[in-house]
Parts: structure tokens; C-alpha cells; sequence
């Protein structure tokens, strides 16, 4: 081996090392999170923190026996009915407005972007005056519709990019077959966009997912989501470190998997509506 | 084609412009949800004690530091960071991902796990901080450190945010001036300094623009870390119009505060569609 590679291999060995460690850095909080989730409460508050412990899962058992279980499921059904309701409704709409020449750009752009910067409050508020009336208060159904006001333009956006990239010449191939609209749509452009569809699908669901605020002022106890259903563990006397800590982990899991797989797509979906995919 | 459009504009009506019709329309009136009736015409009522009101304008204050900081932070070491992995090192690219980690999880997490850290007695943080010698705060109780605290979570949150769109830009870089730079035996610091940099200009402000317009959600952070205090020294004018409108139950001046927010949202966006704009035609 010539001294030449070998300082190049050092330098890269010497990069990698400091480029992981910062990431440890970085990534500290979390992964002290997920240590205290699997620590008894008196293993939690002993300074100096004892790095080799023997886990427990008491935690996570307790947390099951509580209401938490519940939360979470409102959590899937909520998120998942929002991102298959905002697909039905906003693809066919990205594929038309992609295609049929239709150009609102400008509009659409900040349609998107108004839905998407706007401080939530400012949907809480009239979406909770009108629930109150609808009696749609503590229903996962009154979640799932606002959450459309941001997934629904998001998909939009996202799509429209999406068949954009996608020639028009297979379509008109399905045409000169016989194919109606709908049919060359259904048979032909969908399959090709699964890729773009399974991105924005876990866009919408990593939105409704972490909403926050949303479920605090609309949700009472029946439909409440599990990050607001956390806030439960924060007694004033006492916080339950080791329920908060094991729920806290068990709401990042699909995130933090779900986020790695769309990783490329991230700055498109959240900059959507100023920044073209 | 229509009828591919129709369904989907017709529930964005009524999920986005009819809520903000009527968000507008309730700022106007003294609406208390204690009080049934009181949803009624009131004029600028709202507005004008808005304007009066000293804990509207520490909101705001506390919202101009928190903006403030955060973003600039924010930009300096999302700047710093992707210089640093912008590599070609396969190795590198694969830990890179990590990074981004901050970002995409539950804000709840984020606010629940910085809480843990400043929370003496169980923060480990402080314990680090004892044993280099330096003072253990209680910072959420603390009249200043509190709002410091939920900038350094906020800041932590959201770097990735500007990381990603600079490595974007790296990327995309041209390589003719990088080499001429090269060939004209500049240093590392003065090829950074006056070719990437101005280079990276646009994205930059693209990014810092996002990144001002959504420091005002810092809602969870505020919610879960301090509860807007000690004191109103955390309270947020985001934070503020939420305790209005459903701790006090004011719907109507909450609505106004709310509006005022939508304002200076809208100006913002604006001035992003534009300076966007310019970095689609600079690309």
C-alpha cells in the first residue's frame, strides 16, 4: 500500500469518527430517553446515572394496563383514516391539474403554503366552535377532518410534482386502446406513481401522527391521541418518569422508521408550496 | 377532468376557507364560551384592547427573542454542519442520515425529553454540567434561563431543517468556480468564504424565512417545558392566545390575537414565495 492511500484512508477514518461523534452528541437526548424507559424510577434519579443496569420492562407493562393503550390506537385509526381520505380526494385532483393544462399556479402555491404555515390555532379555533355544535368534540372522526386542512393540499402539491415527471405518451397509448380517462388514470398512471403515492402517504401520516395541538383542544378522553395522552402522566405532585419516558419511545418508533425510508423526500414535503420538488 | 378536481376543492373549502372566514369573522365579536350569547357584532372591540394590553406586547417580545435566536442559531450550525458533511465518503452519507433524526419526532417528545433534561434532581445535563464545575441551574423556573431553555430545545429541534436544504444546495453546487478557486491556490476558509457562501446565499434566506415563520409553533415546547412561565417570561403570543381562548375561555379576543398572527404569517410567506422564486431562477 502506497503512504498516499494510506493517509487518504486516515483522513477518511478521521472524518467518519468525528462526523459519528457529533452524532452521538446530537443524538444524546434520545437515546438517554429511551435508557430511562427501560429504568426503574430510583435507577432514573441516581447521579452519577449508572450506564450498565439490568433493564426492566416494567414500564412498558404498566403502560398497557393504563388508558394509554386506547390513546394509541386513536392515534393509528385517526392518522391512517386522514392519509387514505386526503389520497382519495387529492390525487385525482394533482393528476387533473397536472395534466388538463390547468395551471393555478400561483394559487395553488399559496393555498399550500397558507395551509401550511398558518399557526394551528388558527384552524383550532373555528373547527372548535363548530364542532361544539356538531358535537364533534372528543370524536376521532371531527381529528380526521382537520387534519385534511393541511394533508389534503400537501398531497396536491406532492402528486402533482410527481406526474409531472411522469410522460403523458403512456396515457395516450391507453387512449389509442380505448381506454376512457378514468380507466388509462387507474391502469396506467397509478401504478407507475406508487413510489410518489407511498411518500406522501407517510407524509400524511407523520403529520397527523405528531400532531400535537389539534388533539389537545378537540379530544377530552374517548378520542385523545397518545402525545396528548402523555400529558396524563405529568401529575403536579408527580411524574410518572418511567410511563412517560416508555410511552414517549413507543409514539417516536414508527416515526423515526418511517422518516428514514422518505429521507430524501423530507425537504420537499416541507417545504411544499415555495420550494418546487 | 372535473370531476377529478371538484371533490377535493370542494372539502378544501370547506376545512380551510370557511374556518378562516369564520376565525375572522369571531375576532370581531367579545365571544366568551361561558357566555352563549355573546357571539355578536362588536367592531375593532378586540383589536383595540389588543393594542392596549401589556401582556400582548411581552408575547410579542418574548416572540421576537425566541424567533431571533432560534434562527440564527438554527442557520449558523445547520451552516456549519453541512459544510462539514458534505462529503463524498460513503460512510459519511450513511451517518448523515442520523442527523435528521431531531426533526421528525412528535414535538411531544422532543418538549418531554429537554423537560427531563432541565428538570434538577433527575438531569443528567446538570450532572454534567457539576462535574465540569459549572453552576446547576433550575432553568425552567428560572426568570431568563427558561426561555433559553426552550431555545436550545427549539434550536436542537430544527437544525436539521436548515442542514438538509444547505446539503441540497452543496449538492447542486456548480464546479467551475470550485476549481478555479482551486487553481488560483485560494485557502479552504477563503474558497468557503467567497465562493460557496455567496453561492448559498439564496438558499440560505429560503431556509431562515421557513424557519421564522414556523418559531411561532413552538407551542409544545412552550406547553409541556414551562407553561409560559415563570411568570409571563416564557409566554409566547402563540402560547398567549391559546391560555385567552381556552384556559380564560375568550374565544373572541383569542380569534383577534390569532388574526394579528395570520397577518404577519401572510407577510412572511410572501417575501418566501419571492425570494423562492429567485432561487429557481439563480438554479
Amino acid at each position: 500500500m502506497s503512504s498516499r492511500s494510506l493517509a487518504r484512508m486516515i483522513r477518511r477514518g478521521a472524518a467518519l469518527a468525528v462526523v459519528a461523534l457529533l452524532l452521538l452528541v446530537v443524538l444524546f437526548p434520545v437515546l438517554w430517553l429511551v435508557l430511562m424507559s427501560v429504568r426503574t424510577e430510583a435507577e432514573s434519579f441516581r447521579m452519577p446515572p449508572q450506564l450498565f443496569f439490568t433493564p426492566t420492562a416494567k414500564n412498558y407493562l404498566d403502560l398497557m394496563q393504563s388508558k394509554f393503550f386506547r390513546a394509541f390506537e386513536n392515534s393509528v385509526v385517526t392518522s391512517t383514516a386522514t392519509t387514505v381520505l386526503s389520497l382519495l380526494l387529492g390525487v385525482p385532483a394533482a393528476y387533473a391539474l397536472g395534466r388538463a393544462q390547468l395551471r393555478p399556479e400561483r394559487l395553488l402555491s399559496l393555498w399550500v403554503l397558507a395551509t401550511r404555515m398558518a399557526p394551528p390555532i388558527a384552524f383550532g379555533i373555528p373547527f372548535f366552535l363548530i364542532y361544539i355544535r356538531l358535537d364533534l368534540i372528543d370524536t376521532r372522526l371531527g381529528l380526521v377532518l382537520i387534519y385534511l386542512s393541511f394533508n389534503l393540499s400537501l398531497v396536491i402539491w406532492m402528486m402533482r410534482a410527481f406526474f409531472e415527471g411522469l410522460p403523458a405518451s403512456l396515457e395516450e397509448a391507453a387512449y389509442i386502446d380505448g381506454a376512457g380517462v378514468v380507466g388509462a388514470f387507474v391502469r396506467v398512471t397509478l401504478p407507475l406513481s406508487a413510489p410518489g403515492l407511498a411518500t406522501t402517504a407517510i407524509f400524511c401520516f407523520l403529520l397527523s401522527w405528531n400532531d400535537f395541538f389539534y388533539s389537545l383542544i378537540l379530544t377530552r378522553s374517548e378520542a385523545v391521541t397518545a402525545p396528548v395522552a402523555i400529558v396524563n402522566f405529568m401529575d403536579y405532585e408527580r411524574w410518572e418518569y418511567g410511563k412517560i419516558t416508555a410511552a414517549a419511545s413507543l409514539i417516536m418508533l414508527p416515526v423515526v422508521a418511517f422518516s428514514l425510508a422518505v429521507r430524501k423526500y423530507l425537504i420537499r414535503g416541507l417545504t411544499a408550496g415555495a420550494v418546487k420538488g | 377532468m372535473w370531476c377529478f378536481l371538484a371533490p377535493a376543492l370542494l372539502v378544501l373549502f370547506l376545512v380551510t376557507i370557511l374556518p378562516f372566514v369564520f376565525l375572522v369573522a369571531t375576532s370581531f365579536t367579545p365571544y366568551d364560551l361561558t357566555k352563549p350569547d355573546s357571539f355578536r357584532f362588536a367592531g375593532s372591540l378586540n383589536y383595540v384592547e389588543l393594542v392596549r394590553e401589556d401582556r400582548f406586547w411581552n408575547s410579542v417580545w418574548v416572540q421576537a427573542r425566541l424567533s431571533f435566536w432560534t434562527v440564527s442559531l438554527q442557520l449558523l450550525i445547520g451552516l456549519g454542519l453541512a459544510r462539514l458533511l458534505h462529503s463524498r465518503i460513503r460512510a459519511v452519507e450513511w451517518v448523515r442520515a442520523g442527523f435528521i433524526i431531531p426533526m421528525v419526532l412528535p414535538p411531544v417528545v422532543v418538549a418531554l425529553m429537554w423537560r427531563i433534561l432541565f428538570t434538577p434532581d433527575i438531569s443528567v445535563l446538570n450532572w454534567l454540567l457539576g462535574l465540569a464545575g459549572l453552576p446547576q441551574p433550575a432553568w425552567l423556573t428560572h426568570p431568563t434561563l427558561a426561555l433559553w431553555a426552550i431555545i436550545i430545545a427549539d434550536v436542537w429541534e430544527w437544525f436539521p431543517f436548515v442542514l438538509l436544504m444547505l446539503l441540497a444546495a452543496f449538492q447542486m453546487m456548480p464546479e467551475e468556480p470550485l476549481e478555479a478557486a482551486a487553481i488560483d491556490g485560494a485557502s479552504r476558509w477563503q474558497v468557503f468564504r467567497h465562493v460557496e457562501l455567496p453561492l448559498l446565499k439564496p438558499v440560505l434566506v429560503v431556509a431562515g424565512l421557513f424557519r421564522l415563520i414556523d418559531s411561532v409553533k413552538a407551542f409544545p415546547l412552550i406547553f409541556i417545558m414551562t407553561a409560559g412561565g415563570p411568570g409571563v417570561a416564557t409566554e409566547a403570543t402563540n402560547y398567549y392566545a391559546y391560555l385567552q381562548g381556552f384556559s380564560y375561555t375568550f374565544i373572541g379576543f383569542s380569534s383577534a390575537i390569532t388574526v394579528v398572527m395570520l397577518a404577519a404569517t401572510f407577510v412572511l410567506s410572501l417575501a418566501l414565495i419571492r425570494m423562492a422564486g429567485r432561487t429557481a431562477d439563480v438554479e
